[in-house]
């Protein structure tokens, strides 16, 4: 792995966390605002979306690091008819787009909240487009490792797994931010935060459920493949069976650890810093899990033929 | 013009003498680690014990046959269906090409060939590849791979007549199979030649020369 392969994890990894993020996001805003109205659901949500458009923006520059030739790489989108890679340069661009725009008209409050969702909707279908974009690029009949069912589910899975563990996160530093800034009206924010950290919590372990279900089904499948699959399954058990274990060790820790604290101490009212902290570790090591499990996807790579 | 040009490989003259490889590699000025034509080396068998004196060891089934391929120019090439830019290209004759201006350096029709027949040019930044010696073709001279040859082993025309002479056989060991891209190349096969995805044997060369 050099630099080039290192900004494609960065790259796969941070836009279909923004994506993910954005989704979750949408959900969160829509329960939040049916429980406590939209005005609580926005102080809950607003900084969160500009998290998500950095996060996006960082993704989409560590994409150009992956290109001999960046000056050229407007040309990517040229050849959507018949490129994946194209389309997916396309879909990020617009999905970029459409995503700041909504940003933008929901931070300054421009237009009417319905369509402002008309925008936000467009965007979750460019997002999910997006990476269903990623997914096919890799779906090639020459790389066998990559040619796998396992490909979409697994950047579905990662996308909405740290969606939701980035969102918890950043629904923390907001109420920190918020907490500072209104500590009066704080109790009600704090409650919605305690719930939105819970269904977070359940729907990452649900998650990590998915990706260890696909992994094992997906090494049987290697070992029943040609000699490319054999080889990229001998670097996974060999060369990189730690990072392997790590990666799934780390992502255990992180979501299992979080659900089972949020579910111990969800009554306990001043044990806001824990739930802070949890939040935190949670989101960092599941990250870092699907950082190692992106790696090992592209380092263990091997071509058919000569 | 030429509907498909396509090489003609023929593997039972080949004697891995590699003439073809550095005539390629100086004809196209290629930098150290580039190789657009490559001889592939694919040996197998085993030793067997005398049944007496297990020490003396005498060959079984052992074969070794060379295989000489550069781009194959296929009638469907991954590498076109993929570039994200439209650079990698098919020309009317057949010949794919890298429009060197549009190419962005993604490597993505790397990923996509299984023979490895476009590769990065780490100072121009680009992909490059077998351009068939498209100059010397204008000129009505035959690609330097080609002319290259002592042994006769390598030749090059339309497809369809190639096909007429030497029968349809696109593919043997350690060459993929051919209906993946449809390689535009014709194979007369070595005695020992296996076939494509049933091969007992091994790539024998030194890491550096493929």
């Amino acid at each position: 792995m050099n630099t080039r392969e290192w900004a494609l994890v960065v790259f796969t990894i941070l836009t279909q966390m923004s994506v993910g993020a954005f989704l979750v996001l949408g959900v969160v805003h829509f329960f939040v605002s049916r429980k406590a109205g939209i005005e609580e659901a926005d102080h809950m949500s607003d900084r969160a979306l500009v998290a998500v458009i950095i996060t996006l923006g960082l993704g989409m520059l560590a994409s150009l690091l992956h290109l001999g030739n960046p000056m050229n790489a407007p040309k990517a989108i040229l050849n959507i008819a018949s490129s994946w890679l194209s389309r997916e340069i396309l879909l990020g661009v617009i999905f970029a787009v459409i995503a700041v725009v909504f940003v933008a008209m929901q931070w300054f409050k421009i237009g009417t909240s319905s369509l402002r969702n008309v925008i936000a909707w467009i965007a979750a279908i460019v997002g999910i487009a997006l990476v269903y974009s990623q997914a096919e690029i890799y779906m090639l009949v020459t790389q066998p490792s990559w040619n796998t069912f396992a490909t979409p589910i697994s950047f579905f899975t990662t996308t909405l797994l740290l969606g939701v563990l980035a969102i918890g996160a950043a629904l923390v530093t907001n109420y920190v931010i918020y907490q500072s800034r209104n500590p009066e009206s704080v109790e009600i924010q704090y409650d919605l935060l305690r719930g939105t950290i819970r269904w977070i919590a359940i729907a990452s372990v649900i998650l990590l459920g998915i990706e260890l279900i696909v992994l094992p089904v997906y090494l049987a499948l290697l070992s029943t493949g040609g000699a490319a699959a054999l080889a990229s399954l001998g670097m996974i058990a060999g060369k990189y069976n730690l990072v392997f274990i790590l990666r799934i060790l780390l992502g255990f820790t992180g979501a299992g650890a979080l659900t089972i604290f949020i579910f111990r101490n969800a009554s306990i009212v001043n044990k806001k810093r824990f739930v802070t902290l949890h939040a935190f570790i949670a989101f960092g090591l599941v990250l870092i899990a699907e950082v190692l499990g992106r790696f090992i996807f592209y380092a263990t790579q091997f071509k058919i033929g000569v | 013009m030429a509907k498909q040009l396509a090489f003609y490989i023929d593997t039972s003259a080949c004697t891995a003498c590699k003439a073809c490889q550095i005539a390629c590699k100086d004809k196209n000025s290629l930098p150290v680690g580039l190789l657009w034509r490559r001889v592939y080396q694919y040996q197998g068998g085993d030793w067997m014990p005398h049944p007496n004196q297990p020490n003396i060891k005498s060959p079984v089934s052992m074969f070794a046959y060379s295989v000489s391929i550069s781009c194959m120019h296929c009638q469907n090439p991954l590498c076109v269906t993929n570039c994200p830019t439209g650079a990698m290209h098919k020309r009317d004759d057949g010949v794919v090409l890298i429009n060197a201006d549009l190419c962005i350096g993604c490597r993505y029709c790397e990923w996509s060939c299984p023979y490895s027949a476009p590769q990065y040019n780490a100072e121009l930044e680009v992909m490059t590849k077998c351009d068939f010696c498209q100059d010397l073709l204008a000129k009505g001279e035959p690609p330097a791979c080609v002319a290259a040859c002592p042994t006769r082993a390598l030749n090059y025309g339309e497809l369809e007549e190639l096909q007429k002479q030497h029968g349809g056989l696109a593919a043997i060991e350690p060459l993929p199979v051919s209906n993946i891209t449809n390689p535009s190349v014709v194979i007369t096969p070595h005695k020992n030649a296996q076939p494509s995805g049933r091969g007992t044997g091994h790539v024998a060369n030194l890491p550096e020369e493929i």
